[in-house]
């Protein structure tokens, strides 16, 4: 396995400059650069180092020799190398893209089954694969772990270095100066030692770190960048463990509450609980909620009439059983925050009540029954009404509600989402329901395989109005509806450590983009006819900001300035050329 | 607060102006290329800029030590240096490698005046297209499909005349301008939506900050895509050249920069765009932890959105690699606008979501 790398950063001037100076540019190359005037230092700038491996094996046969240990050690390096580091990007970010085309038992369960049942062999393919949980799958795990894992192999060495240089002055000044990618000459009237001292006192003014020899000054300057790097590596790492914080001990819960009742956030009241793996169900915050009204207004005219424009629920809830209850407006991007977990609006629709009596004149039902909206437009809602313990015969009904309703054609429709014309119409079934057998069914669907459905023309019922059932089989009053808001409970103990490591993350990135890794060589030679020429050469180490340009121009300009007004008044340095000192 | 339907409809009339002076703009561009005065490649000189009196001057050859490439850059885009005024400070001698001066587009010809006075009459009206969109709708202009790519467009222009300006990177005019009036183009006709109120889910100040910074990133890594295609043109026909086979026509390949030049250019506009990226991203984590309950819910947007992420991320570390700079970096650099692309046009039409708010039905 031979890797010869060339210099990480070698952006084209650095790449100018190595082949110029020997190895100035180079953070670890060490294959053959490193001449006596090696300017090489141990650091190195940009994402570089994540493949600082400079003692790669380099043939199979040494590492064959190299046992057990070996292996390990050639294992690791290849897993921090940046080759394979970019490779487990590509396959996360690959690994990602079926989470958006198939839908996940996270979000949407009710569409992984009527995948199941649609396509029955692709989704046991698929669902081998995990595909249909593709943010929970092994697979999956495996990739950003070895890529955290490959990530911390190359933190914790180059956070090692980073304190390491910062402890190490900046390298020697290579012996030729011009061939650096930035490179001024200028002769002074100051003799070599004062030249070198004003370029020092310029240097330092800028606080640039130096190092000094006999006749030059090296200097250098942006180690925040490197920091910043660092920061933003190790702040991703931070993101990851928050979001294991949140799986093991948050968790997830939905309610649906008609206007009027209220509930208790116990396992046993919630539609739907999704725990972390460390909650158990007394771990729960026990906090009451009760909807006393809910109200949503819509665009009435208009090309967009119909689309809502506001949802606001009136609530109260107390934080124990023992507290006294606070009244709340819940709305969307308002969540309610009680005892730690938020309570949000994410949904609605509505819950038309019923009466309902039975063949022998008994009152067997009376109360809403949420529908759930099957579209958008009118808020056309779905739901069934299951009466099993209803004489003679158990009874079931499918029905419709129609906010809105209107006669489209022979077939009702709704053509707004408010009530204005609330109608419901019902298809009577007469059976036994199988509710207290067989496998768990939906409440909000009616499963009639068991049933035999009533030789009864479904007709629209207005608020009021009833249906009777043929066979004396009963009595159907539709009495009128309610609203129902659908409620997510999230307790998430990461949240906080999350948004930390976001804003360290973004930092950290500033930082790396907006600082340059620069360094600054002076050095000082008489000439022939006994002047003094000072050579100032720049080598910047990183090309993200860019800039570098000016800054180099304006020392060069500064300090020549500086050395030129020596000659006539030591206070008063620059005459040419801004001046852009500290 | 009702619609303001005048201004509305004064603001649709402003949008599809400027699609047409963009149009006549890229087309003066296009003239550009096809009459403008081919430069001479520039003897490459080296300069001297006395500093000060009896100073020597180093004397250095500009690309002295440039890789091939640099070259190539050099050649292929004609003079050197800007001149002394352009820049900040006299430099005193010394090799000016900076992208501005090898760009070196000093001259510029009658079609890019013409070019860059249409730009900017049509990005005007692009302003003030989407400015009062936004007073029509009493909220920020950005809130569906129709108005993020009106958005996002008007920050493409805006961020492309600001590089072309500073970098004289005319070249790019006519590749930005074709994207942006096929792109304006297409939101005018099929993803227009009428001017409305927000529904609840956006009614929120983070409207403001996530789809700000997401339109603003958006508009940026536009640009860096579309320096990207340049750049893998211009390299192949670079190493044609170098490879003595038949290039073909080149004549706009001839008046571009080089292939180092671009791929620094592109390098740094995507450096500009990923943390506005990053920012976008964890604004609307935050977001949607105040509206969903979940600040990472693996919506398909957001799987997109992280994938868009994901591959930028890539770019960043390849073109610190070696063997995976260039070309490969470009591709890289391209996948991510592709992935950006889908989520935009694809994911939010066609995927359902937490995000659909396209307003299309």
């Amino acid at each position: 396995m031979t890797r010869l790398r060339i210099p990480q950063e070698a952006e084209p001037d650095a790449l100018a400059a190595q082949d110029g100076t020997a190895g100035s540019a180079g953070p670890e190359i060490s294959v053959g650069s490193a001449g006596p005037e090696s300017t090489a230092g141990p650091e190195s700038a940009d994402f570089a180092d994540h493949d600082g491996t400079a003692g790669a094996p380099t043939s199979g046969s040494a590492v064959v020799g190299l046992g057990v240990a070996g292996w390990l050690r050639w294992g690791w390096r290849q897993l921090t190398s940046m080759r394979t580091a970019l490779i487990l990007l590509f396959l996360l970010a690959a690994g990602s893209i079926p989470g958006s085309l198939l839908p996940q038992v996270g979000t949407n369960p009710a569409s992984v089954s009527q995948y199941y049942s649609s396509h029955p062999l692709m989704a046991r393919i698929f669902g081998d694969l995990s595909l249909f949980n593709v943010f929970g799958a092994p697979w999956f795990a495996a990739v950003y772990i070895l890529l955290f894992t490959s990530l911390v192999g190359c933190v914790l060495p180059r956070t090692l270095h980073l304190v390491g240089s910062a402890r190490q002055p900046p390298p020697r000044a290579p012996r030729n100066l011009t061939r650096l990618p930035f490179a001024v000459s200028y002769a002074t009237a100051l003799k070599p030692e004062a030249a070198l001292e004003a370029a020092q006192k310029a240097l330092t003014a800028k606080r640039f770190r130096l190092r000094t020899g006999p006749d030059w000054v090296s200097a250098e300057k942006g180690y925040l960048r490197e920091v910043g790097n660092l920061l933003f590596h190790i702040a991703l790492l931070g993101l990851l463990v928050s979001i294991g914080l949140g799986g093991l001990f948050g968790y997830k819960a939905d309610r649906l509450l008609v206007t009027g009742t209220s509930f208790s956030n116990t396992v046993t009241a919630l539609d739907e609980f999704h725990p972390g793996r460390l909650v158990g169900p007394t771990d729960l915050q026990p906090f009451t909620v009760a909807l006393d009204h809910f109200s949503a207004s819509y665009v009435t005219s208009g090309p967009l009439t119909g689309q809502p424009s506001s949802f606001v629920a009136s609530v109260r809830y107390s934080a124990s059983p023992q507290d006294p209850m606070h009244k709340y407006t819940l709305s969307v991007n308002h969540p309610l925050v009680v005892d730690g977990v938020r309570v949000f609006l994410i949904g609605h629709g509505y819950a038309p009540t019923f009466r309902i009596t039975d063949g022998t004149g008994h009152l067997v039902f009376e109360g809403a029954v949420p529908f759930i909206p099957v579209e958008t437009a009118g808020l056309t809602s779905e739901g069934a009404i299951k009466v099993p313990d209803a004489d003679p015969q158990g009874l079931g009904f499918a029905g419709v509600f129609l906010p809105s309703a209107i006669d489209v054609g022979g077939r009702l429709e709704s053509w707004f989402p408010a009530p204005e014309d609330p109608m419901v119409s019902v298809v009577s079934y007469a059976g036994n329901l199988g509710m207290n057998s067989g496998p768990p069914q939906s409440v909000y669907s009616l499963d009639t395989s068991g049933l035999r459905r009533l030789p009864i023309t479904p007709r629209p019922l207005a608020i009021g109005q009833s249906m009777k059932l043929p066979d004396h089989l009963g009595t159907l009053t539709y009495t009128g509806y309610q609203q129902w808001v659908s409620l997510a409970i999230t307790y998430d103990p990461g949240q906080m450590p999350a948004l930390i490591s976001g804003v360290v993350v973004l930092a950290g990135l500033l930082l790396s983009f907006m600082v340059r890794r620069r360094r600054v060589f002076v050095r000082t030679s008489t000439d022939e006819a006994g002047r003094t020429i000072v050579d100032l050469g720049g080598l910047p180490r990183s090309d993200a900001a860019g800039g570098f340009e000016e800054e180099f121009a304006g020392l060069a300009a500064e300090m020549s300035g500086l050395h030129q007004g020596r000659l006539d008044d030591d206070h008063n340095p620059s005459d040419l050329g801004p001046s852009d000192g500290e | 607060m009702p619609v303001n339907t005048g201004l509305a409809t004064v603001s649709n009339d402003l949008l599809l102006t400027a699609v047409v002076i963009y149009a006549l703009a890229m087309l003066a561009y296009a003239c550009d290329f096809a009459f403008g005065k081919k430069k001479a490649p520039a003897a490459r000189a080296a300069v001297r800029v006395p500093v000060l009196v009896g100073a020597e001057l180093a004397e250095t050859g500009a690309g002295q030590a440039a890789p091939p490439a640099a070259e190539a850059a050099a050649v292929t885009s004609g003079g050197e240096a800007g001149p002394p005024t352009r820049l900040p400070i006299p430099l005193p001698g010394g090799r000016r490698r900076g992208l501005r001066a090898a760009l070196g587009l000093d001259s510029v010809g009658r079609f890019v005046t013409i070019a860059v006075v249409l730009t900017s009459v049509g990005l005007a009206a692009h302003i003030s297209g989407v400015v009062l969109r936004g007073l029509a709708v009493h909220r920020l202009p950005w809130g569906d499909m129709y108005e993020f790519v009106t958005a996002l467009t008007c920050v493409a222009v805006t961020f492309f005349l600001g590089v072309m300006l500073r970098y004289r990177a005319y070249f790019l005019g006519l590749f930005v301008m074709a994207a942006v009036t096929l792109v304006l183009g297409l939101a005018e006709t099929i993803i227009y939506t009428p001017a409305g109120p927000l529904v609840p889910a956006l009614q929120s100040y983070w409207l403001a900050i996530h789809v700000t910074a997401m339109t603003l990133a958006t508009g940026v890594f536009f640009v860096a895509a579309v320096i990207g295609v340049a750049y893998l043109f211009v390299d192949r026909h670079a190493r044609r050249v170098a490879a003595g086979r038949p290039t073909g026509s080149d004549g706009i390949l001839r008046r571009l920069p080089g292939p180092e030049v671009l791929d620094r250019l592109a390098y740094r506009t995507v450096v500009f765009g990923f943390p506005i990226w990053t920012f976008g991203v964890m604004a609307g984590a935050i977001w949607a932890d105040k509206a969903w309950g979940s600040y990472w819910s693996w919506d398909p947007t957001e799987i997109w959105a992280f994938i868009t992420w994901v591959v930028y991320a890539c770019f960043l570390h390849a073109r610190a690699t070696a063997g995976w700079r260039g070309r490969r970096a470009a591709f890289i650099q391209l996948t991510g606008f592709g992935c950006l692309l889908f989520n935009v046009l694809v994911v939010s039409l066609v995927i359902p979501g937490l995000h659909s708010y396209a307003g299309l039905t």
